[in-house]
């Protein structure tokens, strides 16, 4: 077996830190080769030193044995390197066809050979066993969809070595199973895969090879079969984890929020009910309308019939300013978009839903803030050199924990957390886990909307399966089952 | 440490050394320049201009841009020269108006924005145009004059040895500065600028936030047009637009960022004393009105490139902070 890519001790060093020290491996050809490691453990550098968006400090790259001191985007892309990025590259506005072709030219100097580059897709679009509509706006296609426009513009290129950035992040379970499909058609191409990824399960599940990237250090390389979960984790993060859910005692209390035939949002009749100190989980696939339930809860978005009862008292949400003052908070799912005002410092963020309740008259109390920041900092262990800092340069996980606190300065008392984990270090996972466990001791509620089932089930005392829109069913802690919690997620009801 | 402090102090207050440095080179070229006389008939001929910055700056730190202000000064400026003319009001009833239609003016951008749902840049590209030629129809082109002595000593009297306009845009300086830095409704300001949509899930109330700012926007831009009106002496529909260009680049200039969310009002001030000795200086020079336009669009563009070269510098600046922190 040759390789199809073989790294010689690659530094890349940025002022002050070095992203990549001394990483030797080689990818063999034709495999399916997966990358782990927490955030900025140096994949992302990686994937710019092959790729040539960034020069290596020293070291040599070897592609097909050639050997390259450094790359550049155009010579990557001559040797048959492609990348697909968690954002997109894609041209909302143009057309499928023209997407995959973008920047490729088939055909004359001026005017493209549209014949040509239809039969050149469709010929791709067999090989990888998937259909695309060539004349389609990409802006009208699902998530998935659009990824295999990716796929396929790689492929007309000629594409040797694939590398896919967390291509299943945004992806529902069902989407994922036919991303695999197309992957192993890639592989049957001779196609090299470097996945990179975050979820353990495809990892086992996709690939041949596994490479463990640790503070821009490499750990380790071999085959999937040599490694299991426990052991990846452990070398991923340097230490043996704690893989179990923190255990909680909170007696649950009376009802604090009441929903009953809820209509609004793309959601239909939907009722339940949440306790105090009760954590209920909310499953569903991608689209379920689980986040545009969370948006209705919180008047972000109108409801459109239905009621909704906070202790006992029916409520109208004008906007998420009522929710606020009624106790409700919302952690959202786009941290960075909806969650943090990046540019600010964390002390800013993390009394902003405090400023009017903290005031005297119209003046804001600077002190009793900073005292309050402070607090919250220590409560919810965010860890950074000041207050000072800005947002933007804290790790996901702070991030996180910042808007948690910002949330949670408001004297809120019904959480609703959208992904809480999502992109976040197994290490400081659990630490999310422990302080969702801690305030809901405390006596406040939880929501939690998870796409990770492991989690859901870990957390959550009640879990409510959404499809489509529509409520499938309500799962007690003794009956939770995965398989079965997937069945309902997938729309399948049983008649008993 | 200590040199990053120093760093620090000079990052903060960018706007008030370029003017410093500004100052020095001219008192070189021209002796009269560093006077107190100079230097006051400069404030004073620059008082509204800072009094529009005010209301305008409210808009910008909130990530928004608003090109009809000329306008609705040209707007204002006539309705108050045919109260006068052709009502024959007197004077407090005149401002009183004045700056209920400022009001209105601008709280008609902000619920077209709101209400349509797209940024207050496209609202004013077309309010603009109706303004003016509102303007130009309500006056018939006409010069109207007729003001009384009341009326000129906003820009033309004194108290002790201060011009009273100077005196007033100082007070009204100080005021907002306390109210953006030291209220919830500022620092609502500053989150609407930081992230909208953050904002707005944080149990800010954006909508009412925005009308705010329109509120003051228009009373700011009224007290404005008093100031102007009164230092001309007569009002006209041409008299006002162009005033957003050195507004605008001023503000830029003060440091206040064009995405939002960033700047103080007290560099503001020193944006625009930076346009008003620059223009003083083209003029001593001999440089044409449109030499000087030339120059001014140049300073725009500089103002905005170093503002997004000062986005992209700054992250590799924390960074490296970081780092010394052993993170």
């Amino acid at each position: 077996m040759s390789t199809a890519i073989r790294l010689d001790s690659i530094v890349k060093i940025y002022p002050g830190v070095k992203a990549l020290d001394e990483v030797s491996f080689s990818v063999e050809k034709g495999h399916v080769h997966s990358l782990v490691g927490e955030n900025g453990a140096g994949k992302s550098t990686l994937i710019k030193v092959i790729s040539g968006a960034e020069v290596p400090n020293s070291g040599t790259i070897y592609v097909e044995e050639e050997p390259y001191s450094q790359m550049t985007p155009a010579l990557s892309g001559q040797l048959g390197i492609g990348v697909i990025y968690q954002e997109y590259n894609l041209v909302p506005s143009l057309s499928v066809l023209e997407n995959v072709f973008l920047g490729y030219k088939v055909g004359g100097k001026v005017f493209p050979d549209k014949k040509k580059m239809r039969e050149r897709l469709a010929e791709v679009e067999k090989k990888l066993d998937i259909r695309l509509d060539p004349d389609e706006m990409v802006s009208m296609l699902s998530v998935a969809e659009q990824q295999f426009v990716e796929i396929a513009k790689s492929l007309v290129r000629n594409v040797k070595v694939l590398i896919m950035d967390e291509p299943s992040a945004t992806l529902s379970n069902k989407d994922v199973d036919k991303l695999f499909d197309v992957i192993t058609h890639l592989k049957e191409e001779g196609v090299t895969v470097i996945y990179i990824s975050h979820r353990m399960e495809e990892i086992f599940r996709i690939s041949d090879d596994v490479t463990v990237l640790r503070d821009g250090k490499h750990i380790f390389t071999g085959k999937i079969d040599e490694v299991d979960t426990h052991s990846l984790i452990s070398m991923m993060v340097g230490r043996e984890i704690n893989e179990t859910y923190p255990e909680r005692h909170t007696p649950i209390g009376e009802a604090v929020l009441e929903v009953e035939h809820l209509y609004g949002n793309g959601d239909r009749d939907i009722s339940f009910t949440l306790h105090k100190g009760e954590i209920l989980g909310l499953a569903g696939l991608v689209g379920a309308g689980r986040t545009e339930l969370a948006k209705v809860l919180y008047g972000a978005v109108p409801k459109e019939k239905g009621v909704i009862r906070v202790k006992g008292k029916e409520v109208e949400f004008r906007n998420p300013e009522d929710a606020v003052a009624c106790g409700i908070g919302l952690i959202p799912e786009d941290r960075k978009g909806e969650g943090a005002f990046l540019n600010y410092s964390i002390l800013w963020n993390s009394v902003v839903m405090a400023l009017k309740k903290d005031a005297k008259g119209i003046f804001v109390d600077d002190r009793k803030l900073e005292e309050k920041a402070r607090k919250l900092s220590k409560t919810f262990q965010i860890k950074a050199p000041s207050l000072e800092q800005l947002v933007r340069n804290l790790s996901g996980g702070n991030q996180q924990k910042t808007v948690l606190a910002k949330t949670f300065a408001a004297d809120t008392d019904i959480l609703i957390f959208d992904e809480p984990t999502r992109g976040i270090d197994i290490g400081v996972k659990h630490d999310i886990y422990q302080l969702m466990n801690e305030i809901a001791e405390r006596g406040v509620s939880i929501i939690m909307i998870s796409s990770e089932m492991e989690e859901l089930i870990g957390m959550s005392d009640r879990i409510i399966v959404l499809h489509e829109g529509e409520m499938m069913g309500e799962v007690k802690k003794e009956d939770f089952d995965s398989r079965e919690i997937l069945k309902l997620a997938s729309g399948i009801k049983e008649k008993d | 440490m200590k040199n990053r402090n120093i760093q620090k102090i000079i990052r903060n207050n960018m706007p008030w050394l370029i003017l410093l440095a500004v100052s020095v080179i001219f008192s070189f070229i021209s002796p009269n320049f560093f006077t107190v006389a100079n230097v006051i008939n400069i404030l004073n001929q620059n008082a509204y201009i800072i009094t529009c910055a005010i209301g305008i700056t409210l808009v910008m730190m909130a990530g928004q841009i608003d090109l009809s202000v000329g306008y609705q000064m040209s707007l204002i400026g006539v309705t108050m020269g045919l109260l006068v003319q052709k009502l024959g009001m007197p004077t407090p009833v005149v401002f009183l108006i004045a700056i209920i239609e400022g009001i209105v003016l601008s709280e008609i951008n902000t619920l077209l924005a709101l209400k349509l749902k797209i940024t207050l840049l496209m609202v004013t590209v077309g309010t603009m145009t109706v303004y003016n030629g509102i303007s130009f129809t309500i006056s018939e082109s006409k010069n109207l004059s007729g003001f009384d002595d009341m009326f000129k000593f906003v820009a033309k009297g004194y108290i002790g040895p201060l011009p009273f306009a100077v005196i007033v845009t100082a007070i009204l300086v100080v005021i907002m500065s306390i109210f953006l830095n030291k209220t919830y409704y500022g620092r609502y300001i500053y989150a609407l600028g930081g992230n909208e949509e953050a904002a707005r899930l944080s149990g800010i109330n954006v909508n009412k936030t925005k009308l705010m700012i329109g509120f003051f926007e228009g009373l700011f831009v009224a007290l404005g047009t008093i100031m102007l009106v009164s230092r001309v002496g007569t009002a006209h529909s041409g008299t006002g637009p162009g005033t957003e260009f050195t507004v605008i680049t001023g503000i830029l200039l003060g440091g206040v960022s064009i995405r939002g969310g960033e700047g103080k009002l007290s560099g503001v001030v020193a944006g625009i004393l930076i346009m008003a000795i620059l223009a003083n200086g083209m003029q001593l020079a001999g440089w044409g009105t449109y030499v000087q336009f030339i120059a001014k669009g140049i300073i725009m563009l500089a103002a905005i490139g170093f503002d997004v070269y000062q986005m992209t510098h700054r992250k590799l600046v924390v960074d490296k902070t970081k780092d010394e922190n052993g993170n």
